[in-house]
Order: structure tokens, then C-alpha cells, then sequence
């Protein structure tokens, strides 16, 4: 049996990455409330976050504010250029959910091969935005980035509540995800808010995707375990509000990093998807209520 | 939403395409067995491949819903077989339906639950089944020796009549293609088959006509598991070894490129679709590393333009109107 404070020390690092989780979880939220559409692909924006910033910051010695502000903005960019050539197509054409879930797959599969080509297979990290550490409390450590994926992770969920709640294209955009015909009806652009809901949700990834990379590393291939956690942390959530998919991510990333004491690493994802699977057949609503239900 | 139905019993004004197909499809056949070497092996597989995707077809075409892990059960039939016949010295036939029987059982206990499911929700559930058994694969060391593989699995064979010659392999596996084709098509023109293909039209309209969708719905996705463990048996059979990666999620995808290009919920479909997309790689080598580029984007290409897939764009083996769900649903 594992002691008292590895478990606590796996309870300090689930927080860690269940906070990314939660992130990209916002992310298939925003989509979703949006659209109806769940982007697959939404973890290959976490990679490319990653891989832009390693980039900007290494290879071009940028500031990392600098670095980090111009990989979101670019990850972004290319969220809308994923909605305009793949997912309107598809969306005008009226095409069957699960051919859509397929392209988002594709899509996935060709973005992780053209970072293959184009910058290589080899694992990348940089380090973390504040040296020194870890912190020590006793014998438990927490590294430094735990502090940074705390702070910029609450912010940007209260951001992100101000932008749903204050502005009025966030008003708009929950306008959208209630009724898109009444939305349409009352002047709101339904297409661009579904532009706009891939820019945020892609800007969100790229930004969790900063955030861990220190703590682990990013490579062409780390995008479908964090875009398959994301999403079964926001069945968890229940796809309602970004506060509840941002629990739904913590829990996950501490059930997950106490599994990873207990039956050793390899099985971390097994138990991921098991959670998974029991949270769909006996809370098909997810743990917290589906607030934002689809009719 | 539902479509007009515009299912025609004559092979009409798109016969002669048909048939024309057909004739390509077998000068195909004898062009590869004169040449033989690689494209024998492409074949094999191709006609592996269409074992599984005819499977698949029972519960994605004609009953309209999304399994994105049956590459589950083809992990399942594999190291089924390469377990029972190089650990316990099974005869390889046995191996294949005692690895079937695993399967389907499996299917059933898997399915029960999940098929309640609808949509997203369903899709992921499906897509989990398919990384949980590949992780599994990788991390039960002592039955499935992870990374490393099974190899020297024997090749297929009854009793001391075995086939290793590569011609006689293709024959075996195009045989067992036309008899999984065969039962397919009677399948669906049967109660049975008219009953899953009114569950992809509208489920509600089915069960007013006393149709009972659980069950229907499982019925389809056990089929679709055997065809799946078969084709994972196969594999092993005919390529010697198996390991994690040959049922990875890399296999979804080539599966369902296969279906859409061939054409989802047509009878024919399947095989043509899959002797097609092992083609297409072959010829388009010379690309070397973009193999993978052109894989994805014939796919996103075909679900926006043609998402019936090519042969409901000519007519052959008559095209039904596909599931339509609205994404919102």
C-alpha cells in the first residue's frame, strides 16, 4: 500500500493536471454549447499550444509573455481555419453527427502528421516560468508551475464567466447554445459565434497546453490522451458550465494521479476511461448536472 | 429528419457501371495473382480489412449508429488467437471461433450497457472501449507481451492441410470476404436486416412498429464484434504476428476511411471500399511520408463532398439514404 504522503504528493499533482484538463474541457464546452458539435481534434490544440510556444521561446529567444500571447493567437487562428474549411462544410451540408466526430479525427490525425514533418518527432520541454523550487511542505513538494497552472487556470475561468455573463457576444454565444434558431432570429450571426466559439476553445487549449509542457513535455502525439481526458472531464462536468467541466477536470486528474500510485502508470488511462464509462451509464447528465441541456 | 427513401430493386441506369466495376475488380484479382510478391501481401490485407468493415457496416450502415471501437474486438480475435495457438498448441480454426465466442460474449457484456447511449456520448464510450483494450494490450505483459508482440503464430489451416503459400492465402481470405458478403446481403433483406435499417430511418417510427431497438441495436453490434474478431484472427493467421499498434486507433481511422469511401450501409460497400483505400496508398507511395497526410485528407474530403461514399455516387449496390441525425440532437 502506498504511504500517507505519496498520496497526498498525487494529490498535489492530480490538482496540477486535472486543472489543464479542465481547460480543454472548457474548451469542448464552448464548442459544444455552441454548435452541438464535440471537436475531437480539441487536444491536438494543447500539442500545437505546446510546440508554438517551445518555438517561439527557445528558438527565438522570445519573452515568454510575448512567446505565450503568440502561440494562443496563432493555435487560435488555426481553430478558425479548422471551422471555416472542415467543420462549415459540413455544417451547411447538414452532415450526420458522427461524420463530423470523424473529421474532427482526421483532422487530428493530419495536424499531428504535418508537425511530424515539419518540426520533427522528438519530445520538446522548456523551463519553467518561475525557476528554483519545488516548494516544500514537509516531505511534500509542489513544483512552481503548479502555482502558475493555478493562478492563470482561475483566471481564465473568471474570465471566462465575465465574457458569458457581462459581454454581449458572450451573451450571444449562450444565446446560441439555447436556441440557434431564436438566436438567428434575433440578429445574432450564428455562423460567426461558431467561428468565434473554435478561436476561444482553441485559445484555451493552446494556453493549458503552455501551461503543462514545463512540467512534462510536449511531442506530436500528447494530443489525444489530453483531448480524451478533456472530453471525459467534461461528461463528468456535464457539459454544462465552465465552472462544472473545471471540477469535473480536477476530479479526474486526482482520481487519475491516485490510480497512478496504486496500480503503477501504465493503467492511468484505463482508469481514466473506466471513470469515464461509469460516469456515462449511471450519471448520463454528469456529476454536476447538465445546466446547459440540448433540446 | 428522415430522407426520402429511394431504394431501387434494379440495378437501372447505373447497371452497366456495376457491372463494368466488377470487371475491373477481377481483372484487378487476376493482374495481382500473375504479378504477386507486395501486392499479394496488399490484398491480404485489403481483404482483411473488408472483413472487418462488412462487419462494421452491420451496425453503422444499415443500423445507423457510431461504434468508433470495434478495433476492441479485433484486438480481442488477435491475441485470442495467437494466445490459444502458440501458448496452448490449438488447432488455428478452433482458435478463430473459440476467439470469436470470447468476442461476442464480450460484445454482448460491453454492449448491454453502452448501447443505451446515444450520439457523442456513444461515440466516446465506443472510442474508450478501443483505448482501454489497447492500453491493456500494451500494459498485460504476461498474456499479451506488450510492445513486443506474438509472433511465429502458425497459419491458418485444418488439421494437417495448412495454407502458406501467399496465392492460396488471398483465395482463402476471398472466399471468406464473399461468404461474409453473402451473409450480409441476406441479412439485410431479411426481418431481421428491414428492422435495423428502419432503426436508422427513425427510431421512434421503429419501435411504433414493434420493434424492439435494444435488442435489434445489440444484435447489430455483436455481429459487427464477430466480423471484427475474425478479422483480427485473420490478421494473425495470415501475417504471423501481432502486436498493440495493429489495432491502435490508427485502425479506426483506415476502417472508416474504408466504409465512407466504399459507402456506408450498401451491401458491397465495404469490400470495394477497402480494396480501394489499400490501393490507394500503394500507388501514391512514391509520397513516402505523406502517405498519412493523403489518408486524412481523402477522408475529410469525402465526408464534405460525397459523405455516402463513392459508390452511392454511382449507383452501385444500391445506395439507401445513410443515418442522418442533426448534430444538435
Amino acid at each position: 500500500m502506498p504511504s500517507v504522503v505519496e498520496l497526498v504528493q498525487s494529490l498535489v499533482n492530480g490538482v496540477g493536471i486535472g486543472l489543464v484538463y479542465g481547460l480543454i474541457a472548457i474548451g469542448f464546452c464552448v464548442i459544444y454549447n455552441a454548435s452541438g458539435i464535440v471537436n475531437f481534434a480539441q487536444g491536438v490544440f494543447v500539442m500545437l499550444g505546446g510546440m508554438f510556444a517551445y518555438s517561439f521561446l527557445v528558438t527565438l529567444k522570445w519573452p515568454l509573455a510575448l512567446a505565450a500571447a503568440a502561440s494562443i493567437i496563432v493555435v487560435a487562428g488555426i481553430g478558425v481555419l479548422v471551422q471555416i474549411f472542415i467543420i462549415r462544410p459540413m455544417w451547411e451540408r447538414k452532415a450526420p453527427m458522427f461524420a463530423i466526430i470523424l473529421a474532427t479525427l482526421a483532422v487530428q490525425l493530419l495536424i499531428e502528421q504535418i508537425v511530424i514533418l515539419t518540426m520533427g518527432d522528438q519530445p520538446r520541454t522548456y523551463p519553467e516560468f518561475t525557476l528554483g523550487g519545488p516548494l516544500k511542505l514537509g516531505p511534500i513538494a509542489i513544483g512552481y508551475q503548479l502555482f502558475w497552472v493555478l493562478g492563470c487556470g482561475a483566471l481564465m475561468v473568471v474570465l471566462l464567466q465575465l465574457f458569458f455573463n457581462k459581454t454581449r457576444v458572450g451573451r450571444a454565444l449562450r444565446a446560441c447554445s439555447q436556441n440557434r434558431e431564436a438566436a438567428a432570429l434575433l440578429g445574432i450571426p450564428v455562423g460567426g459565434m461558431l467561428m468565434l466559439s473554435f478561436a476561444l476553445s482553441a485559445g484555451l487549449g493552446a494556453a493549458a497546453g503552455i501551461l503543462i509542457t514545463p512540467t512534462q513535455y510536449t511531442a506530436y502525439s500528447v494530443g489525444a490522451p489530453f483531448g480524451v481526458n478533456g472530453f471525459i472531464s467534461a461528461i463528468i462536468g456535464g457539459f454544462g458550465s465552465a465552472p462544472a467541466a473545471l471540477a469535473g477536470g480536477i476530479l479526474l486528474g486526482v482520481v487519475q494521479s491516485a490510480a497512478i500510485v496504486v496500480f503503477g502508470a501504465g493503467y492511468k488511462n484505463v482508469i481514466a476511461l473506466t471513470v469515464l464509462l461509469i460516469v456515462l451509464l449511471f450519471f448520463p447528465k454528469g456529476l454536476f448536472g447538465g445546466l446547459a441541456k440540448k433540446h | 429528419m428522415t430522407l426520402p427513401s429511394s431504394i431501387s430493386t434494379r440495378l437501372g441506369q447505373h447497371g452497366y457501371l456495376a457491372v463494368g466495376g466488377a470487371i475491373l475488380l477481377g481483372l484487378l484479382f487476376v493482374f495481382v495473382f500473375v504479378r504477386g510478391g507486395y501486392l499479394l501481401t496488399v490484398m491480404q490485407l485489403a481483404m482483411i480489412y473488408g472483413v472487418f468493415c462488412i462487419g462494421l457496416n452491420f451496425f453503422m450502415g444499415y443500423t445507423g449508429q457510431a461504434s468508433f471501437g470495434q478495433n476492441a474486438f479485433a484486438a480481442l480475435g488477435g491475441y485470442g488467437t495467437a494466445v490459444l495457438c502458440v501458448q496452448y498448441g490449438w488447432e488455428p480454426i478452433l482458435a478463430l471461433f473459440a476467439s470469436m465466442a470470447i468476442s461476442g460474449v464480450a460484445s454482448v457484456v460491453v454492449g448491454y450497457p453502452t448501447l443505451r447511449l446515444r450520439g457523442h456520448y456513444l461515440a466516446m464510450a465506443t472510442f474508450a472501449l478501443g483505448l482501454i483494450t489497447y492500453d491493456i494490450s500494451v500494459q498485460w505483459q504476461s498474456v499479451t507481451q506488450g510492445y513486443m508482440g506474438y509472433s511465429g503464430i502458425p497459419p491458418l489451416g485444418i488439421g494437417p492441410f495448412t495454407v502458406e503459400d501467399e496465392r492460396w492465402k488471398l483465395v482463402v481470405l476471398m472466399v471468406i470476404v464473399l461468404f461474409g458478403l453473402w451473409i450480409s446481403g441476406r441479412l439485410r433483406n431479411s426481418r431481421f436486416g428491414r428492422a435495423l435499417r428502419a432503426i436508422s430511418t427513425s427510431e421512434l417510427g421503429a419501435s411504433a412498429l414493434g420493434i424492439r431497438i435494444s435488442h435489434y441495436k445489440l444484435a447489430a453490434f455483436v455481429i459487427a464484434a464477430l466480423y471484427a474478431s475474425a478479422a483480427g484472427s485473420l490478421f494473425a493467421h495470415v501475417v504471423g504476428f501481432i502486436s498493440p499498434e495493429v489495432f491502435g486507433a490508427q485502425m479506426v481511422i483506415v476502417t472508416f476511411t474504408m466504409l465512407y469511401v466504399g459507402g456506408v450501409g450498401t451491401v458491397l460497400g465495404p469490400a470495394i471500399g477497402a480494396v480501394i483505400a489499400s490501393l490507394l496508398p500503394e500507388i501514391v507511395r512514391s509520397t513516402g511520408r505523406f502517405q498519412d497526410i493523403a489518408y486524412a485528407l481523402v477522408l475529410i474530403l469525402l465526408l464534405i463532398y460525397v459523405p455516402k461514399g463513392l459508390s452511392a455516387l454511382f449507383g452501385i449496390g444500391r445506395p439507401r439514404p445513410a443515418k442522418t441525425t442533426n448534430p444538435g440532437s
